[in-house]
């Protein structure tokens, strides 16, 4: 840090401080939603919502729930749950709800009477055909908010039948076609980046939707596909097709917007190197070996390769910052999980969850100063929250549910790892 | 097309999109990021969502118009800058100079929205910090984006922000691409693998895009505006799945394995007789059909992969790899799909999760009929820079729906509209202004 710090980092040590944020308001506070979703889209989509403050009731098929519940890495549960549903489940209220038989669509729509947004990524269709979509929802609240994400969209040629996944949008939109080497296959992201983007783009809709709603009082339909979401993200692939008729080629680990800038091999690790401009060229020039300014262009891909090759990655990162390019190590989960920049940022911070105790998560990227959003509980089991939402919110009775429960329209957790609460913490 | 479908195109068909209303008509971004992409992606969401933006660049145009690659340049302008140069005021400004930085300042407080990539040390320089700024416009939304953020141990380090660098950071290329062999030195692809587009730099733009957003939804219920810090490293990280989890949970950090998956199996890119396609069939009842389609069901009983644990054993996946590859090397990526389809149409619920997409390169993508019907691509004529081929918003909306409505403009196309139109300013006085420099 400079000696003597600004206004904006003195204001900013206070007023993003972790500690802070749980005495501050929260910016989606009053927007209640409803999730029919599973695995990642969907419920992704609610989770950015739910950081944020907004109530989401995850709405899941009894007894086994979200299928995603189930995705386990290395098949791997702790405490009866998956750490890859942890990380897409935070904040919400769970309820067993079973949508086919007439009572449980009934109960849906009280629901929706309640609630701002409805999130769904049930296969194109769907929802409308069980009589809760949005046209039946928008009878009972003109209001409502009614995010339909899918893969391929909710109208046009492919929209009937074919179901999609993150590595679907990531293959088919030309993503994949652009990433990895030229001598080698298209790679896939490792990450299932095809659904956190276009869940982040459903979630923006559905904020400027509410944002439409705040002047006039009507809801509407945002028919989303994820294939549209990761065509969005091709910068300038599109309209280099346009000109010149040609596939935009994969160029491996450097970028050929500004080369030489890229990934490099160093002894212990890899290392990002960048440089935006001449600026930056120069004195990488000079540190991989130039003496005259004219020979800019020996800052080859090939020698700054071999510079980073012969140095650990901290010493890239010190000669960049002593020289004038920018440098920076390429990061895992590990050392995320200890990093002491992201823990003093919330980035990555501790849940106390009343039901699996601490929880380590990936907080919020965007830091708000006044509404901060914030991890506050963890993913539960199916059902979890039956009795807060049926009875609380619409005011049904201990026996009400009951009688829903034994003719199954309402449910709880199957006895299976993934959907059912730790051992011996069971109500 | 009937029913709901029918119902839905026609609300939402993007050609109907311009007579409708536009979900944040009446905010104004002022957008500052001279040669940042994320930050123009940022302003191009809310712009596409219909707020008024007014992007500033220095006197001789962003840096960011001159970055071209493969050296192609429209009037001179490289295509990253103008495939995201849309629905947007162009103006300019030399921040450098004392009348720049005042008309800057004028600008600031007539904004609802600042998205800035300039550093706060800069920022105060010009007195445009966000403190100076709020003590005026109380209901400011302040939005800096950067590598690391702007607090925190490492919020200081001499970075100039890039796509590049909030990748690495972000543990996004740590897990994509392929793990070293066991034999010999690695090869150069056998490495963290950058993801081919800006995906970094975008999804930066994106996460900022939302946080305004959750801030404009907090001052429309209490008045009080506030200042959003984001970290471009930090906005894919939230993307790198359960790599916080499992650490804590299971003490596990996740590794590359190609275009394997730790979680779930089969869900990787197969070869086919036409280049490769994607398959995915990884709960038990989805395993089986897919054993089914490839005409292998006793595979479904087989102890290497008869459970979701077996299936994501890595040596299984290689070999159960091997077994799809040699049904469908024979087949296109469009008979797997029919295959898929076939089956999966007679099976409900989770036996029908058999999911398959060809994995396109671009100017397949743009040969697709559901895109082109969907109008997802554009080619509209803009003024200087002539016929664009551009991605289209991709939401399709039935009330207000986002929408692109003009293209890119050569540096201070806007500036008599802006500074005489929004500022007010006097002929005289912008006369005086430009002969003094300051624009």
């Amino acid at each position: 840090m400079p000696s003597d710090p600004g206004p904006f980092r003195v204001f900013a040590g206070r007023a993003f401080d972790p500690a802070a944020i749980p005495g501050k308001p929260e910016a989606l506070d009053g927007v209640r939603v409803l999730e029919v979703a599973t695995r990642i889209f969907g419920p992704a989509t609610a989770d950015y919502l739910g950081l944020f403050g907004a109530e989401v009731i995850k709405v899941e098929m009894p007894p086994r729930g979200d299928l995603m519940r189930y995705v386990a890495p290395e098949g791997f549960f702790w405490k009866e749950v998956s750490p890859a549903f942890l990380s897409l489940n935070r904040n919400k209220l769970h309820v067993g709800l079973d949508l086919h038989p007439a009572e449980g669509k009934e109960l849906f729509l009280r629901l929706a009477e309640r609630s701002d947004v409805v999130v769904e990524n049930l296969r194109a269709g769907t929802m409308d055909a069980w009589g809760v979509g949005y046209l039946q929802l928008r009878e009972r609240n003109p209001g409502i908010v009614y995010a339909a994400n899918s893969g391929f969209g909710q109208w046009g040629p492919y929209s009937a039948g074919r179901a999609s996944y993150d590595a679907t949008a990531q293959a088919v939109s030309g993503f994949s076609a652009v990433t990895g080497f030229p001598d080698q296959p298209p790679m896939k992201a490792g990450f299932w980046v095809g659904d956190y983007t276009a869940a982040l783009m459903s979630a923006t809709a559905i904020l400027a939707a509410l944002a439409a709603r705040r002047k006039t009082g009507e809801g509407q339909m945002i028919d989303l596909s994820q294939a549209e979401a990761m065509i969005r993200t091709l910068d300038w692939t599109w309209p280099y097709a346009g000109l010149t008729g040609k596939d935009r080629a994969r160029h491996g680990n450097v970028d050929p917007s500004y080369p030489p800038s890229g990934i490099y091999r160093c002894r212990d690790g890899f290392v990002a190197v960048s440089v935006r401009d001449e600026d930056e060229l120069i004195p990488l020039a000079h540190a991989v070996g130039a003496t005259d300014p004219e020979e800019i262009r020996i800052a080859t891909p090939k020698l700054v390769g071999a510079f980073c090759a012969t140095r650990r990655v901290d010493e890239v990162v010190r000669v960049a910052e002593d020289a004038g390019f920018s440098a920076a190590p390429v990061r895992g989960g590990k050392e995320h999980y200890q990093d002491p920049h992201l823990r003093a940022r919330g980035t990555v911070c501790s849940v106390d969850d009343p039901l699996y105790g601490c929880v380590d998560e990936y907080g919020p990227a965007p830091k708000l100063s006044e509404s901060p959003g914030r991890v506050k509980w963890s993913a539960k089991p199916v059902g979890w929250h039956n009795e807060r939402v049926f009875g609380d919110l619409l005011g049904m009775t201990a026996g009400e549910m009951e009688a829903l429960a034994l003719k199954k329209v309402i449910g709880k957790w199957a006895d299976l790892p993934g959907a059912r609460p730790p051992k011996g913490s069971a109500p | 097309m009937s029913g709901f479908a029918g119902w839905v195109r026609e609300a939402t068909e993007p050609s109907a999109a311009a007579g409708k209303p536009e979900a944040l008509e009446g905010v104004r971004v002022l957008e500052f990021c001279p040669g940042h992409f994320g930050g123009m992606v940022a302003a191009s969401i809310l712009a596409e969502f219909g707020a008024e933006t007014i992007k500033v660049e220095p006197p001789a145009g962003d840096p960011l118009r001159l970055v071209a690659p493969e050296e192609i340049q429209v009037a001179g302008t490289g295509l990253p800058f103008l495939s995201e140069a849309r629905n947007r005021r162009f103006v300019t400004l030399d921040a450098d100079h004392s009348d720049g930085r005042g008309l800057f300042r004028r600008l600031a407080l007539s904004a609802d929205v600042i998205i800035t990539t300039e550093s706060p040390e800069r920022m105060e320089a010009m007195e445009c910090g966000y403190p100076s700024l709020r003590e005026e416009r109380p209901g400011i939304v302040y939005l800096s984006l950067s590598t690391y953020g702007a607090f925190g141990p490492d919020a200081a380090r001499p970075v100039r922000d890039s796509d590049i660098l909030c990748q690495a950071l972000s543990g996004a290329p740590y897990i994509v691409g392929e793990p070293e062999g066991k034999d010999g030195p690695p090869l150069p692809h056998q490495a963290p693998t950058r993801l081919g587009n800006w995906h970094g730099a975008f999804v930066q733009g994106l996460w900022g895009a939302y946080g305004v957003l959750a801030a404009l939804h907090c001052r429309a219920e209490t008045g009080i505006g506030q200042a959003v810090d984001l970290s471009g490293a930090e906005s894919l990280m939230m993307f790198a799945d359960y790599n916080i989890t499992w650490m804590h949970t299971g003490g596990k950090a996740r590794e590359r394995v190609g275009n394997f998956d730790p979680a779930v199996f089969p869900y990787t890119y197969i070869r086919c007789r036409d280049g490769y396609t994607f398959i995915a069939a990884y709960n038990d009842e989805a395993f089986d059909s897919l054993m089914h389609i490839i005409g292998r069901p006793e595979l479904s009983r087989d102890p290497r992969f008869s459970t979701p644990k077996n299936r994501v054993a890595l040596g299984n996946e290689r070999e159960l790899l091997e077994i799809i590859e040699k049904w469908s090397g024979d087949l296109t990526a469009d008979e797997i799909l029919v295959a898929v389809e076939e089956y999966t149409s007679k099976r409900g619920g989770p036996a029908a999760a058999v999911v398959t997409g060809r994995v396109n390169r671009p100017l397949e993508t743009l040969a697709e009929e559901n895109w082109r019907e969907r109008g997802c691509f554009l080619r509209p004529r803009v003024p200087v820079y002539g016929e664009l081929l551009l991605a289209a918003p991709p939401w399709k909306m039935s009330g207000t729906p986002a929408r692109w409505k003009s293209g890119c403009r050569p540096p201070g196309s806007d500036n008599r509209d802006v500074y005489l139109g929004i500022l007010g300013m006097s002929e005289e006085e912008y006369r005086r202004l430009a002969e003094a420099g300051a624009f």
